[in-house]
């Protein structure tokens, strides 16, 4: 504490600071109903999505006009809506095994960090928490790890309704080649790459402030370009070294990302 | 020490200069009533102030410090064009954030004291978006007092409240601005509400500062007038402005004699013209008038 012409200047640590501001943001975070509900439809989907395509597995439709007949082909194990054993499909691939899996979710996290990032402008809330404190990157540091927990939560609810669609659909959980410890593996890996997109998603956010249009438009543009690395990056056959590469690339990534959000908060005007 | 120093401020947006080499200086404990046309650049000279806009040139110091300094901005409290509330939160709930944000102690001590400063305590499990728009500017005002600021810098905060709004907002500002612990930008059009509580006054034009004075300063400016009505108005203008050097008639139907000291004169000169005097007084001009002759003075009018 410093005492200048009796005004009195509090002096807050980076560890207090960013403690209040995380409090505030997870508060904020679990009190929208948004979280909830996106939560709610990453556990609906997977059950969704399993029960369907089972039911629609082997039919075949035939166009009346040109007589090309389409196979419907649907999951053979529960494990293919988590992931792809890597080698077996390749991220380009269009199948709906391929399409329809827990991978969704990066674009759904996409846009809850949109909306939860530009609420702060839009309500100029922004403007209240920007004029008592000048550190920009605490900002950047908090949405990063509390859109991240919201991130970790909706793959955690697609996991769970993936594996409650299974059962529901009558699908099998052989494992084959697999170890639960791959899945595990798998899902750690997963969740760590979570952190790569969530930076980005936040990035967007910052440059397009209170234009939600442009933060979310951003957000999925940008990450259709990593969005091929993950099955190749989060194989159902995770290893440790799969698991340590998204820790890393997650971290490093967020940190260069966040020095980057942290430059546009300070260069540039906030309202 | 100042509460607040800029020198050469300037802020462009594209090709248009919004501030252009402002100087300002407020002193510690003052309410400054910081006037000017729409686009004059007082919102945006607020904005940089507030650490929102980033400048494009210039100088600003709020205590002695750079503006940008951590332990500056915790002492500034802050309303510009709307209190920044999530719609959907109750007062309190929003209120709860900005006192987590300023770290706070007590911060629900702290709430309910600002609640009842701004007498809203009675609302304050209100959802924000059900508030009048009145009750809004009421609760920006609890937002910007919550962890006792240095420096309040308000923009246009009394739009939208009725007379007891503004008595409740003039009280406000007067009992916290009493022990000289807090400083008030005040940027308002509302001039005779500003009137009654400015100890200092800026004036700003194309974004720069044309005036700065005291409310001492301003009094000793405002000219003194005679005020009359008579049956015959246009005969007594016409009398009357060939004695003297400016004679107006006002919006409330009155002559307006400028240069004369005192009103027995003007009776018997217009007595011995065979006009009869029905009412007479002697005023002196206020803020606005004195700020639209400024305004006008400049315009080469």
């Amino acid at each position: 504490m410093e005492k200048t012409n009796g005004v009195i200047f509090e002096r807050n640590s980076f560890g207090k600071r960013i403690k209040t501001m995380l409090k505030v943001d997870f508060r904020r975070m679990f009190t929208m109903r948004l979280v909830y509900i996106m939560a709610g439809i990453c556990f609906v989907m997977p059950v969704l999505i399993l029960v369907m395509t089972t039911m629609m597995d082997g039919g075949v439709s035939v166009n009346p006009q040109t007589g090309v007949e389409t196979a419907m082909e649907g999951f053979d194990n529960v494990w293919q809506a988590i992931g792809s054993i890597s080698g077996e499909n390749s991220g380009m691939s269009m199948s709906l095994t391929s399409m329809c899996n827990i991978n969704m979710l990066y674009f759904i996290a996409a846009v809850l960090i949109c909306i939860f990032v530009a609420d702060d402008f839009r309500s100029g809330y922004a403007k209240n928490l920007f004029t008592v404190r000048s550190k920009r990157s605490d900002y950047v540091i908090s949405k990063t790890l509390v859109g991240f927990t919201g991130g970790v939560l909706m793959l955690i609810a697609y996991f769970i309704g993936t594996m409650l669609g299974g059962m529901i659909a009558g699908l099998p959980f052989d494992l084959g080649t697999l170890t639960i410890g791959n899945i595990l593996m798998c899902m750690a890996a997963k969740i760590f790459l979570m952190l790569v997109f969530v930076a980005l998603f936040v990035m967007m956010s910052i440059i397009g402030k209170q234009k939600l249009w442009l933060s979310v438009l951003g957000s999925l543009v940008s990450s259709m370009l990593l969005y091929t690395m993950i099955p190749m990056l989060t194989p159902l056959n995770s290893t440790i070294t799969n698991v340590m590469m998204c820790l890393i690339g997650g971290v490093v990534f967020s940190v260069g990302m966040g020095a980057i959000s942290n430059t546009i908060l300070k260069k540039t005007n906030l309202v | 020490m100042n509460a607040i120093e800029i020198r050469g401020l300037t802020k462009n947006f594209g090709s248009k200069q919004a501030v252009n080499g402002l100087e300002m200086t407020v002193p510690m404990g003052a309410i400054y009533g910081f006037i000017g046309e729409n686009g004059s650049g007082k919102s945006t000279t607020e904005k940089i102030i507030c650490g929102l806009l980033v400048p494009s040139g210039g100088r600003v110091k709020l205590f002695d410090r750079n503006y940008t300094d951590t332990d500056v901005r915790a002492k500034v409290g802050v309303l510009i064009e709307a209190p920044g509330c999530f719609s959907n939160y109750s007062v309190y709930n929003n209120l709860m954030l900005q006192a987590a944000n300023l770290n706070i102690e007590n911060p629900e001590k702290e709430v309910v004291k600002v609640l009842k400063m701004v007498r809203m305590e009675g609302a304050a499990s209100n959802k924000y978006k059900n508030c009048s728009l009145g009750m809004k500017q009421r609760i920006g005002i609890a937002m910007a007092l919550l962890g006792n600021p240095s420096l309040l810098v308000l923009d246009e905060p009394i739009n939208g409240l009725d007379a007891d709004g503004m008595r409740i907002m003039r009280e406000v500002l007067m009992e916290i601005t009493k022990t000289g612990k807090c400083t008030v930008v005040i940027a308002s059009h509302i001039l005779g509400e500003l009137e009654k509580i400015a100890t200092h006054y800026g004036i700003i034009r194309g974004g720069r500062m044309i005036k700065e004075m005291t409310a001492e300063e301003l009094n000793a400016s405002c000219r003194t007038y005679v005020a009359l009505q008579t049956r015959d108005m246009n005969r007594s203008k016409m009398l009357l402005g060939s004695k003297y050097s400016r004679v107006e008639e006002d919006e409330a139907g009155y002559l307006r004699v400028y240069d004369a000291t005192t009103p027995e004169g003007i009776v018997t000169y217009l007595y011995e013209n065979g006009i009869l005097v029905g009412e007479i007084k002697t005023d002196k001009i206020g803020l606005e008038e004195y700020y639209i002759d400024l305004m006008h003075e400049k315009e080469g009018r």
